[in-house]
Protein backbone atom coordinates (compact mmCIF):
# COMPACT_ATOMS: atom_id res chain seq x y z
CA UNK A 1 0.00 0.00 0.00
CA UNK A 2 1.33 3.23 -0.96
CA UNK A 3 1.05 5.27 2.18
CA UNK A 4 2.10 8.82 0.54
CA UNK A 5 -0.76 9.30 -1.34
CA UNK A 6 -2.33 12.46 -0.27
CA UNK A 7 -5.64 13.94 -1.66
CA UNK A 8 -6.90 16.43 0.96
CA UNK A 9 -3.20 17.88 2.77
CA UNK A 10 -0.98 17.47 -0.34
CA UNK A 11 -0.26 21.25 -0.50
CA UNK A 12 -1.17 22.08 3.04
CA UNK A 13 2.53 22.70 3.60
CA UNK A 14 3.85 23.97 0.45
CA UNK A 15 1.88 27.16 0.80
CA UNK A 16 -1.08 29.29 2.35
CA UNK A 17 -3.82 28.10 0.71
CA UNK A 18 -6.19 30.80 2.12
CA UNK A 19 -5.01 33.17 -0.66
CA UNK A 20 -7.18 32.00 -3.02
CA UNK A 21 -4.38 32.55 -5.98
CA UNK A 22 -2.08 30.29 -4.35
CA UNK A 23 -4.87 27.76 -4.21
CA UNK A 24 -5.55 28.24 -7.71
CA UNK A 25 -1.86 27.65 -8.47
CA UNK A 26 -2.08 24.18 -7.32
CA UNK A 27 -5.03 23.32 -9.41
CA UNK A 28 -7.34 24.66 -7.57
CA UNK A 29 -11.20 25.50 -8.60
CA UNK A 30 -10.54 23.22 -11.88
CA UNK A 31 -12.98 20.82 -11.18
CA UNK A 32 -15.27 23.74 -10.61
CA UNK A 33 -14.47 24.71 -14.40
CA UNK A 34 -14.37 21.20 -15.48
CA UNK A 35 -17.88 20.81 -13.89
CA UNK A 36 -19.15 23.61 -15.15
CA UNK A 37 -18.23 23.31 -18.81
CA UNK A 38 -19.64 19.65 -19.11
CA UNK A 39 -23.19 20.92 -17.20
CA UNK A 40 -23.59 17.12 -16.71
CA UNK A 41 -23.80 16.81 -13.41
CA UNK A 42 -25.56 12.78 -13.90
CA UNK A 43 -22.03 12.14 -14.77
CA UNK A 44 -20.38 13.18 -12.09
CA UNK A 45 -23.01 12.09 -9.84
CA UNK A 46 -21.77 8.78 -11.38
CA UNK A 47 -17.98 9.16 -10.38
CA UNK A 48 -18.67 10.18 -7.15
CA UNK A 49 -21.04 6.92 -6.58
CA UNK A 50 -18.54 4.48 -8.59
CA UNK A 51 -15.83 6.40 -5.88
CA UNK A 52 -17.61 4.42 -3.36
CA UNK A 53 -16.93 7.44 -0.77
CA UNK A 54 -18.27 7.21 2.53
CA UNK A 55 -19.11 9.47 4.73
CA UNK A 56 -16.20 10.85 6.93
CA UNK A 57 -18.32 12.36 9.80
CA UNK A 58 -18.63 8.99 11.47
CA UNK A 59 -21.20 6.82 10.40
CA UNK A 60 -19.11 5.85 7.08
CA UNK A 61 -22.70 6.06 4.85
CA UNK A 62 -21.92 5.55 0.91
CA UNK A 63 -21.95 9.30 -0.24
CA UNK A 64 -22.99 8.53 -3.67
CA UNK A 65 -26.15 6.84 -2.30
CA UNK A 66 -27.24 10.36 -0.27
CA UNK A 67 -26.85 12.46 -3.38
CA UNK A 68 -28.17 10.26 -5.87
CA UNK A 69 -31.38 10.00 -3.45
CA UNK A 70 -31.75 13.76 -3.46
CA UNK A 71 -30.30 14.53 -6.79
CA UNK A 72 -33.29 12.41 -8.09
CA UNK A 73 -36.04 13.87 -5.82
CA UNK A 74 -39.14 15.08 -7.09
CA UNK A 75 -38.61 18.62 -5.20
CA UNK A 76 -37.60 21.26 -6.73
CA UNK A 77 -36.48 23.11 -4.15
CA UNK A 78 -33.64 21.50 -2.40
CA UNK A 79 -30.53 22.01 0.17
CA UNK A 80 -26.26 21.04 1.00
CA UNK A 81 -25.42 21.50 4.25
CA UNK A 82 -21.51 21.31 4.56
CA UNK A 83 -21.56 19.70 8.55
CA UNK A 84 -18.56 21.11 10.28
CA UNK A 85 -20.00 20.83 13.85
CA UNK A 86 -16.96 18.94 14.71
CA UNK A 87 -16.73 18.69 18.16
CA UNK A 88 -16.39 15.03 19.35
CA UNK A 89 -13.53 15.11 21.97
CA UNK A 90 -9.69 14.87 20.46
CA UNK A 91 -11.18 15.79 16.99
CA UNK A 92 -10.23 18.66 14.93
CA UNK A 93 -9.44 17.18 11.30
CA UNK A 94 -12.25 19.66 9.87
CA UNK A 95 -10.66 22.46 11.72
CA UNK A 96 -7.08 21.53 9.91
CA UNK A 97 -9.27 21.33 6.59
CA UNK A 98 -10.50 24.73 7.39
CA UNK A 99 -7.40 26.54 8.58
CA UNK A 100 -4.78 25.26 5.95
CA UNK A 101 -7.57 24.61 2.71
CA UNK A 102 -10.65 26.28 2.99
CA UNK A 103 -10.72 26.82 -0.48
CA UNK A 104 -10.73 22.96 -1.48
CA UNK A 105 -13.70 22.54 1.19
CA UNK A 106 -15.80 25.47 -0.64
CA UNK A 107 -15.27 23.99 -4.21
CA UNK A 108 -16.42 20.78 -3.06
CA UNK A 109 -19.05 22.24 -1.57
CA UNK A 110 -20.50 24.26 -4.71
CA UNK A 111 -19.88 20.98 -6.92
CA UNK A 112 -21.96 18.90 -4.88
CA UNK A 113 -24.28 21.54 -4.32
CA UNK A 114 -24.37 22.08 -8.05
CA UNK A 115 -25.22 18.39 -8.99
CA UNK A 116 -27.76 17.80 -6.37
CA UNK A 117 -29.54 21.30 -7.76
CA UNK A 118 -29.55 22.98 -4.51
CA UNK A 119 -29.83 26.58 -4.78
CA UNK A 120 -28.39 27.54 -0.81
CA UNK A 121 -25.97 25.59 1.13
CA UNK A 122 -25.24 25.91 4.27
CA UNK A 123 -21.87 25.62 6.51
CA UNK A 124 -22.60 24.39 9.80
CA UNK A 125 -19.92 25.26 11.93
CA UNK A 126 -19.09 24.25 14.85
CA UNK A 127 -19.67 27.71 17.49
CA UNK A 128 -16.42 27.35 19.38
CA UNK A 129 -14.69 27.22 16.03
CA UNK A 130 -14.40 31.65 16.07
CA UNK A 131 -11.43 32.00 13.82
CA UNK A 132 -12.15 29.26 11.25
CA UNK A 133 -15.48 31.33 10.57
CA UNK A 134 -13.57 34.23 9.81
CA UNK A 135 -11.28 32.12 7.40
CA UNK A 136 -14.67 30.41 6.18
CA UNK A 137 -15.90 33.90 5.54
CA UNK A 138 -13.31 35.44 3.56
CA UNK A 139 -12.41 32.37 1.72
CA UNK A 140 -15.65 32.96 0.48
CA UNK A 141 -15.71 36.31 -0.11
CA UNK A 142 -12.61 35.98 -2.75
CA UNK A 143 -14.62 33.01 -4.16
CA UNK A 144 -17.02 34.76 -4.67
CA UNK A 145 -15.85 37.69 -6.51
CA UNK A 146 -14.07 35.17 -8.76
CA UNK A 147 -17.83 33.89 -9.64
CA UNK A 148 -17.21 30.59 -8.21
CA UNK A 149 -20.28 30.90 -6.55
CA UNK A 150 -23.29 33.36 -6.78
CA UNK A 151 -25.57 34.45 -9.73
CA UNK A 152 -24.20 32.78 -13.00
CA UNK A 153 -21.28 30.61 -11.85
CA UNK A 154 -18.05 31.04 -14.46
CA UNK A 155 -21.03 32.50 -16.90
CA UNK A 156 -23.12 29.72 -16.60
CA UNK A 157 -26.77 29.01 -15.87
CA UNK A 158 -25.83 27.56 -12.24
CA UNK A 159 -27.15 29.70 -9.02
CA UNK A 160 -25.96 29.08 -5.77
CA UNK A 161 -26.06 31.23 -2.63
CA UNK A 162 -23.77 30.14 0.54
CA UNK A 163 -24.29 30.93 3.91
CA UNK A 164 -22.46 30.24 7.08
CA UNK A 165 -24.14 28.99 10.29
CA UNK A 166 -22.33 28.95 13.57
CA UNK A 167 -23.70 26.64 15.93
CA UNK A 168 -23.90 27.09 19.50
CA UNK A 169 -22.05 24.65 21.80
CA UNK A 170 -24.24 21.53 21.31
CA UNK A 171 -22.82 18.23 20.35
CA UNK A 172 -25.33 16.45 19.31
CA UNK A 173 -26.18 19.06 16.68
CA UNK A 174 -23.41 16.92 14.73
CA UNK A 175 -26.23 14.46 13.98
CA UNK A 176 -27.69 15.77 10.80
CA UNK A 177 -31.51 15.78 11.69
CA UNK A 178 -30.73 17.59 15.35
CA UNK A 179 -28.77 19.82 12.64
CA UNK A 180 -31.19 20.81 10.80
CA UNK A 181 -33.87 21.17 13.72
CA UNK A 182 -31.03 23.65 15.01
CA UNK A 183 -30.72 25.71 11.73
CA UNK A 184 -34.67 26.21 11.75
CA UNK A 185 -34.54 27.62 15.54
CA UNK A 186 -35.30 24.82 17.52
CA UNK A 187 -33.30 22.62 20.04
CA UNK A 188 -30.75 20.72 18.67
CA UNK A 189 -32.59 17.09 19.31
CA UNK A 190 -32.92 14.24 16.98
CA UNK A 191 -35.63 13.60 14.86
CA UNK A 192 -37.31 10.39 13.96
CA UNK A 193 -35.68 8.43 10.85
CA UNK A 194 -37.30 8.16 8.22
CA UNK A 195 -38.47 10.47 6.71
CA UNK A 196 -34.75 10.98 6.27
CA UNK A 197 -33.11 14.42 5.44
CA UNK A 198 -32.35 13.40 1.73
CA UNK A 199 -36.28 13.06 1.44
CA UNK A 200 -37.56 15.79 4.23
CA UNK A 201 -34.49 17.77 5.20
CA UNK A 202 -34.42 21.46 5.83
CA UNK A 203 -37.66 23.65 6.07
CA UNK A 204 -38.96 20.06 5.15
CA UNK A 205 -36.81 19.97 1.55
CA UNK A 206 -33.98 17.25 0.05
CA UNK A 207 -31.26 18.09 1.89
CA UNK A 208 -27.79 16.54 1.74
CA UNK A 209 -25.61 16.75 4.78
CA UNK A 210 -22.29 16.08 4.01
CA UNK A 211 -18.82 16.18 6.89
CA UNK A 212 -16.04 18.99 5.60
CA UNK A 213 -13.82 15.77 4.76
CA UNK A 214 -16.22 13.68 3.02
CA UNK A 215 -16.79 16.68 1.04
CA UNK A 216 -12.85 18.13 0.74
CA UNK A 217 -12.28 14.79 -1.35
CA UNK A 218 -15.00 15.73 -4.29
CA UNK A 219 -12.28 18.07 -6.30
CA UNK A 220 -9.86 15.11 -6.63
CA UNK A 221 -12.77 12.80 -7.70
CA UNK A 222 -14.33 15.40 -10.61
CA UNK A 223 -10.33 15.43 -11.70
CA UNK A 224 -9.20 12.06 -11.38
CA UNK A 225 -12.95 10.33 -11.66
CA UNK A 226 -14.21 7.81 -9.49
CA UNK A 227 -12.77 4.86 -10.58
CA UNK A 228 -9.31 6.06 -9.57
CA UNK A 229 -10.38 7.07 -6.28
CA UNK A 230 -11.59 3.46 -5.39
CA UNK A 231 -8.14 2.35 -5.94
CA UNK A 232 -6.92 4.05 -3.28
CA UNK A 233 -7.18 2.58 0.36
CA UNK A 234 -8.47 -0.58 1.76
CA UNK A 235 -11.28 -2.30 -0.69
CA UNK A 236 -14.17 -2.22 1.15
CA UNK A 237 -13.56 1.28 2.42
CA UNK A 238 -11.19 3.21 -0.26
CA UNK A 239 -9.60 7.04 -0.31
CA UNK A 240 -7.68 8.44 2.50
CA UNK A 241 -8.66 9.57 6.14
CA UNK A 242 -7.64 11.96 8.49
CA UNK A 243 -6.40 10.66 11.40
CA UNK A 244 -6.16 12.92 14.89
CA UNK A 245 -3.15 10.80 16.97
CA UNK A 246 -2.96 12.45 20.64
CA UNK A 247 -2.20 11.67 23.78
CA UNK A 248 1.05 9.46 24.73
CA UNK A 249 2.39 9.66 21.36
CA UNK A 250 5.66 11.30 20.27
CA UNK A 251 4.29 12.94 18.08
CA UNK A 252 0.45 14.13 18.16
CA UNK A 253 -1.51 15.89 15.13
CA UNK A 254 -3.47 15.19 12.28
CA UNK A 255 -2.14 12.39 9.41
CA UNK A 256 -3.50 11.47 6.28
CA UNK A 257 -3.23 8.10 5.45
CA UNK A 258 -4.81 5.68 2.96
CA UNK A 259 -7.68 3.91 4.60
CA UNK A 260 -6.82 0.48 5.61
CA UNK A 261 -3.66 1.16 7.66
CA UNK A 262 -3.01 -0.77 10.88
CA UNK A 263 -3.27 0.92 14.67
CA UNK A 264 0.23 -0.10 15.16
CA UNK A 265 0.94 1.70 11.87
CA UNK A 266 -0.05 5.18 12.71
CA UNK A 267 0.81 4.92 16.24
CA UNK A 268 4.55 3.36 16.08
CA UNK A 269 5.51 4.85 12.45
CA UNK A 270 3.31 7.77 11.56
CA UNK A 271 3.55 8.67 15.01
CA UNK A 272 6.72 7.87 16.09
CA UNK A 273 5.36 5.95 18.90
CA UNK A 274 5.25 6.49 22.68
CA UNK A 275 7.08 9.20 24.44
CA UNK A 276 10.13 8.67 26.11
CA UNK A 277 9.21 6.51 29.30
CA UNK A 278 5.67 5.86 28.59
CA UNK A 279 4.06 2.48 28.11
CA UNK A 280 1.57 1.48 26.04
CA UNK A 281 -1.67 0.27 27.76
CA UNK A 282 -4.22 0.80 25.12
CA UNK A 283 -5.57 2.99 22.35
CA UNK A 284 -8.77 4.31 21.50
CA UNK A 285 -10.03 4.38 18.48
CA UNK A 286 -12.62 7.35 17.29
CA UNK A 287 -13.10 9.68 20.27
CA UNK A 288 -14.83 9.13 23.44
CA UNK A 289 -17.53 6.96 21.62
CA UNK A 290 -14.31 5.13 20.81
CA UNK A 291 -14.24 1.70 21.70
CA UNK A 292 -10.40 0.61 23.25
CA UNK A 293 -7.86 -1.08 21.57
CA UNK A 294 -5.51 -3.63 23.80
CA UNK A 295 -1.54 -4.42 22.50
CA UNK A 296 -2.78 -7.93 20.88
CA UNK A 297 -5.34 -5.89 18.55
CA UNK A 298 -3.06 -3.47 17.33
CA UNK A 299 -3.10 -4.95 13.96
CA UNK A 300 -6.35 -4.45 13.19
CA UNK A 301 -7.02 -2.37 10.03
CA UNK A 302 -8.34 1.11 10.20
CA UNK A 303 -11.37 1.19 7.77
CA UNK A 304 -14.60 1.31 7.56
CA UNK A 305 -17.00 -1.45 8.36
CA UNK A 306 -15.07 -2.74 10.67
CA UNK A 307 -16.95 -5.54 12.93
CA UNK A 308 -14.83 -4.79 16.26
CA UNK A 309 -14.60 -0.94 16.51
CA UNK A 310 -16.07 1.78 14.49
CA UNK A 311 -12.91 4.26 13.25
CA UNK A 312 -15.81 6.98 13.97
CA UNK A 313 -14.34 10.73 13.09
CA UNK A 314 -10.98 9.12 13.01
CA UNK A 315 -9.70 10.26 16.35
CA UNK A 316 -6.76 8.17 18.31
CA UNK A 317 -5.83 8.64 21.58
CA UNK A 318 -3.02 6.04 22.80
CA UNK A 319 -2.72 5.96 26.34
CA UNK A 320 -0.03 4.67 28.24
CA UNK A 321 0.69 3.07 31.71
CA UNK A 322 0.82 5.36 34.09
CA UNK A 323 -2.48 7.16 33.25
CA UNK A 324 -4.97 7.37 35.83
CA UNK A 325 -7.76 5.80 34.36
CA UNK A 326 -10.68 7.28 36.51
CA UNK A 327 -9.57 10.56 35.30
CA UNK A 328 -10.36 8.80 31.48
CA UNK A 329 -13.50 7.53 32.88
CA UNK A 330 -15.16 10.46 34.30
CA UNK A 331 -13.76 12.68 31.07
CA UNK A 332 -16.14 10.22 28.83
CA UNK A 333 -18.90 10.33 31.13
CA UNK A 334 -18.71 13.29 32.46
CA UNK A 335 -18.90 14.32 28.18
CA UNK A 336 -22.02 12.30 27.73
CA UNK A 337 -23.38 13.37 30.81
CA UNK A 338 -22.98 17.17 29.58
CA UNK A 339 -24.01 16.39 25.80
CA UNK A 340 -27.62 14.38 26.66
CA UNK A 341 -29.96 16.11 24.54
CA UNK A 342 -32.52 14.62 27.13
CA UNK A 343 -35.40 14.31 24.92
CA UNK A 344 -35.30 10.42 25.84
CA UNK A 345 -35.04 8.99 29.23
CA UNK A 346 -32.54 5.87 29.11
CA UNK A 347 -29.84 8.15 27.46
CA UNK A 348 -30.63 11.18 30.00
CA UNK A 349 -30.63 9.11 33.33
CA UNK A 350 -28.11 6.37 31.91
CA UNK A 351 -25.57 8.94 30.82
CA UNK A 352 -26.19 10.52 34.74
CA UNK A 353 -26.28 7.38 37.04
CA UNK A 354 -22.57 6.45 34.76
CA UNK A 355 -21.00 9.67 35.63
CA UNK A 356 -21.79 9.70 39.30
CA UNK A 357 -20.52 6.23 38.87
CA UNK A 358 -17.28 7.21 37.62
CA UNK A 359 -17.27 9.95 40.41
CA UNK A 360 -17.30 7.23 43.05
CA UNK A 361 -14.99 5.30 41.27
CA UNK A 362 -12.39 8.17 41.28
CA UNK A 363 -13.24 8.77 45.21
CA UNK A 364 -12.47 4.92 45.44
CA UNK A 365 -16.16 4.75 46.88
CA UNK A 366 -17.65 1.87 44.51
CA UNK A 367 -20.14 -0.63 46.03
CA UNK A 368 -21.19 -3.68 44.98
CA UNK A 369 -24.73 -1.99 43.80
CA UNK A 370 -22.58 0.50 41.86
CA UNK A 371 -21.33 -2.45 40.14
CA UNK A 372 -24.65 -4.19 39.53
CA UNK A 373 -25.43 -1.25 38.12
CA UNK A 374 -23.22 -0.50 35.55
CA UNK A 375 -24.40 -3.16 33.95
CA UNK A 376 -27.82 -2.62 33.71
CA UNK A 377 -27.29 1.13 32.51
CA UNK A 378 -24.87 0.14 29.78
CA UNK A 379 -27.32 -2.62 29.06
CA UNK A 380 -29.90 0.13 28.41
CA UNK A 381 -28.18 2.60 27.32
CA UNK A 382 -27.53 0.30 24.01
CA UNK A 383 -30.20 -0.93 23.64
CA UNK A 384 -33.21 1.54 24.57
CA UNK A 385 -31.86 5.08 23.22
CA UNK A 386 -33.53 6.88 20.81
CA UNK A 387 -30.73 7.48 18.75
CA UNK A 388 -26.68 6.09 18.82
CA UNK A 389 -25.91 8.82 21.70
CA UNK A 390 -26.66 5.86 24.00
CA UNK A 391 -24.53 3.16 22.73
CA UNK A 392 -21.67 5.56 22.46
CA UNK A 393 -21.90 6.53 25.94
CA UNK A 394 -21.78 3.20 26.57
CA UNK A 395 -18.85 1.72 24.20
CA UNK A 396 -15.89 2.90 26.43
CA UNK A 397 -16.99 2.44 29.17
CA UNK A 398 -18.07 -1.48 28.61
CA UNK A 399 -14.17 -1.95 27.12
CA UNK A 400 -13.33 -0.23 30.29
CA UNK A 401 -15.06 -3.21 32.17
CA UNK A 402 -14.21 -5.97 30.12
CA UNK A 403 -11.06 -5.44 28.90
CA UNK A 404 -9.27 -3.02 31.55
CA UNK A 405 -10.92 -5.15 34.10
CA UNK A 406 -12.01 -2.01 36.26
CA UNK A 407 -14.87 -3.39 38.24
CA UNK A 408 -12.82 -6.33 39.68
CA UNK B 1 -29.75 48.88 27.48
CA UNK B 2 -33.19 48.58 25.62
CA UNK B 3 -31.99 50.31 22.72
CA UNK B 4 -29.41 48.20 22.33
CA UNK B 5 -31.33 44.96 22.21
CA UNK B 6 -33.63 46.60 19.72
CA UNK B 7 -30.70 47.35 17.11
CA UNK B 8 -29.32 43.85 17.27
CA UNK B 9 -32.56 42.36 16.74
CA UNK B 10 -33.09 44.64 13.91
CA UNK B 11 -29.63 42.72 11.71
CA UNK B 12 -31.73 39.86 11.35
CA UNK B 13 -34.61 39.10 9.44
CA UNK B 14 -37.61 37.99 11.96
CA UNK B 15 -37.40 34.44 10.10
CA UNK B 16 -37.13 30.95 12.49
CA UNK B 17 -33.48 30.68 10.97
CA UNK B 18 -31.98 33.64 12.49
CA UNK B 19 -33.50 32.91 16.00
CA UNK B 20 -30.60 31.03 17.37
CA UNK B 21 -28.16 33.18 15.91
CA UNK B 22 -29.90 36.52 17.45
CA UNK B 23 -30.29 34.83 20.63
CA UNK B 24 -26.25 33.96 20.57
CA UNK B 25 -25.74 37.52 19.85
CA UNK B 26 -27.60 38.92 22.59
CA UNK B 27 -26.63 36.57 25.56
CA UNK B 28 -22.99 37.57 24.11
CA UNK B 29 -23.55 41.14 24.29
CA UNK B 30 -25.30 41.26 27.43
CA UNK B 31 -24.20 38.19 29.73
CA UNK B 32 -27.66 36.50 29.51
CA UNK B 33 -30.91 37.00 28.35
CA UNK B 34 -33.00 38.41 30.96
CA UNK B 35 -37.10 37.35 30.77
CA UNK B 36 -37.42 40.78 29.74
CA UNK B 37 -35.23 40.78 26.24
CA UNK B 38 -36.57 37.02 25.87
CA UNK B 39 -40.27 38.59 25.53
CA UNK B 40 -38.63 41.04 22.89
CA UNK B 41 -36.62 38.54 20.87
CA UNK B 42 -40.04 36.43 21.13
CA UNK B 43 -42.89 39.29 19.87
CA UNK B 44 -39.36 40.30 17.37
CA UNK B 45 -39.90 36.43 15.94
CA UNK B 46 -43.46 36.57 16.39
CA UNK B 47 -42.76 32.82 18.37
CA UNK B 48 -44.30 32.65 21.62
CA UNK B 49 -42.31 32.85 25.16
CA UNK B 50 -41.98 29.56 25.68
CA UNK B 51 -40.72 28.77 22.08
CA UNK B 52 -38.06 31.41 22.73
CA UNK B 53 -37.29 29.79 26.09
CA UNK B 54 -37.27 26.08 24.38
CA UNK B 55 -34.42 26.87 22.10
CA UNK B 56 -32.28 29.00 24.27
CA UNK B 57 -32.30 26.60 27.26
CA UNK B 58 -30.99 23.84 24.63
CA UNK B 59 -27.46 25.76 23.94
CA UNK B 60 -24.10 26.12 25.87
CA UNK B 61 -23.49 29.29 24.64
CA UNK B 62 -27.03 31.11 25.13
CA UNK B 63 -27.65 32.15 28.24
CA UNK B 64 -30.36 32.50 30.35
CA UNK B 65 -29.61 33.04 33.87
CA UNK B 66 -27.30 36.22 35.02
CA UNK B 67 -23.56 34.80 35.06
CA UNK B 68 -20.99 35.43 38.03
CA UNK B 69 -18.41 37.95 37.13
CA UNK B 70 -15.72 35.24 36.89
CA UNK B 71 -16.51 31.94 34.59
CA UNK B 72 -14.09 29.46 35.00
CA UNK B 73 -14.08 26.65 32.07
CA UNK B 74 -11.62 23.73 32.10
CA UNK B 75 -11.60 21.45 29.62
CA UNK B 76 -11.64 17.81 30.86
CA UNK B 77 -11.73 15.74 27.10
CA UNK B 78 -9.52 13.29 27.21
CA UNK B 79 -6.60 14.66 26.11
CA UNK B 80 -6.76 17.00 28.93
CA UNK B 81 -7.51 14.25 31.11
CA UNK B 82 -4.37 12.66 31.00
CA UNK B 83 -2.88 16.07 31.49
CA UNK B 84 -3.86 16.28 34.38
CA UNK B 85 -7.06 18.48 34.05
CA UNK B 86 -8.52 16.89 37.50
CA UNK B 87 -6.06 18.15 39.77
CA UNK B 88 -6.66 21.44 37.92
CA UNK B 89 -10.30 21.34 38.52
CA UNK B 90 -9.62 20.19 42.28
CA UNK B 91 -7.10 23.03 42.65
CA UNK B 92 -9.75 25.65 41.25
CA UNK B 93 -12.52 24.27 43.73
CA UNK B 94 -10.26 24.37 47.06
CA UNK B 95 -9.00 27.89 46.07
CA UNK B 96 -12.57 29.35 45.59
CA UNK B 97 -14.03 26.63 48.39
CA UNK B 98 -16.46 25.71 45.68
CA UNK B 99 -17.28 22.58 43.12
CA UNK B 100 -17.24 22.42 39.55
CA UNK B 101 -21.15 22.84 38.59
CA UNK B 102 -22.51 24.69 41.24
CA UNK B 103 -24.24 28.28 40.86
CA UNK B 104 -23.96 28.79 44.71
CA UNK B 105 -21.30 31.43 44.72
CA UNK B 106 -22.93 34.63 42.95
CA UNK B 107 -19.08 35.75 42.07
CA UNK B 108 -17.77 32.58 40.70
CA UNK B 109 -18.54 29.92 38.79
CA UNK B 110 -16.04 26.76 37.61
CA UNK B 111 -17.79 24.48 34.65
CA UNK B 112 -15.67 21.66 33.49
CA UNK B 113 -16.11 21.56 29.55
CA UNK B 114 -15.78 19.21 26.94
CA UNK B 115 -13.01 19.53 24.11
CA UNK B 116 -12.50 22.84 22.00
CA UNK B 117 -10.39 21.04 19.67
CA UNK B 118 -7.13 22.40 21.32
CA UNK B 119 -6.17 18.90 22.19
CA UNK B 120 -2.51 19.43 21.62
CA UNK B 121 -2.05 22.12 23.91
CA UNK B 122 -4.02 20.98 27.02
CA UNK B 123 -5.18 21.26 29.76
CA UNK B 124 -7.16 24.18 28.28
CA UNK B 125 -8.62 26.77 30.68
CA UNK B 126 -10.93 29.37 29.75
CA UNK B 127 -11.79 32.45 31.58
CA UNK B 128 -14.21 34.94 30.27
CA UNK B 129 -13.51 34.05 27.30
CA UNK B 130 -9.60 33.84 27.62
CA UNK B 131 -8.06 30.89 26.55
CA UNK B 132 -5.00 29.41 28.80
CA UNK B 133 -3.52 26.44 27.39
CA UNK B 134 -0.84 24.46 29.24
CA UNK B 135 -2.13 24.87 32.79
CA UNK B 136 -0.76 22.96 35.46
CA UNK B 137 -1.94 22.43 39.29
CA UNK B 138 1.33 25.20 40.07
CA UNK B 139 0.73 27.81 37.23
CA UNK B 140 -3.22 28.00 37.65
CA UNK B 141 -2.76 29.91 41.45
CA UNK B 142 -0.90 32.82 38.99
CA UNK B 143 -3.59 32.65 36.14
CA UNK B 144 -6.49 33.06 38.69
CA UNK B 145 -4.77 36.11 40.55
CA UNK B 146 -5.14 38.38 37.91
CA UNK B 147 -8.37 37.55 37.37
CA UNK B 148 -8.99 38.96 40.99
Amino acid sequence: MNKNIKIITKYWDVADLKKIKNYESFGGYKALHKFIKDKNSDKFADEIKNSSLLGRGGAGFPTGDKLEAVAGSGEKERYFICNLDESEPGTYKDRAIVDNDPHKLIEGIIILSLIIGARKAFIYINGNYGKQEEILENALEEAYKKKYWGEKILKSDYNLEIGIFSGAGAYICGEETALINSIEGSRGEPKMRPPYPTEKGLFGKPTLVNNAETISNISWIVIYGGEEYAKIGSKNSPGTKLFVLGGAVKKPGVYELPLGVTIRELIFEIGGGLAKGKEFWFAQIGGSSGRLIMEKELDAKLEFGNKDFSIGSGAILVVDKTTNIYDLLLSWTGFFRRESCGKCVPCREGTFRLWEIAKRLQDGEISEADKKAVKDILWTLENTTFCPFGKFAAAAFRDAVEKLKILK
Amino acid sequence: MSKTIEKILLEFDPENISLLPALKKISAAFGHISEKDMQKVADYFEVPLSKAYETASFYDQVQIKKQPNLVIKVCSGANCAMNNSFAVIREIENYFKIKAGDEFNAKVKLEIISCLGQCGEGPIMVINNKVYNNVTQSSVHGILEKWL
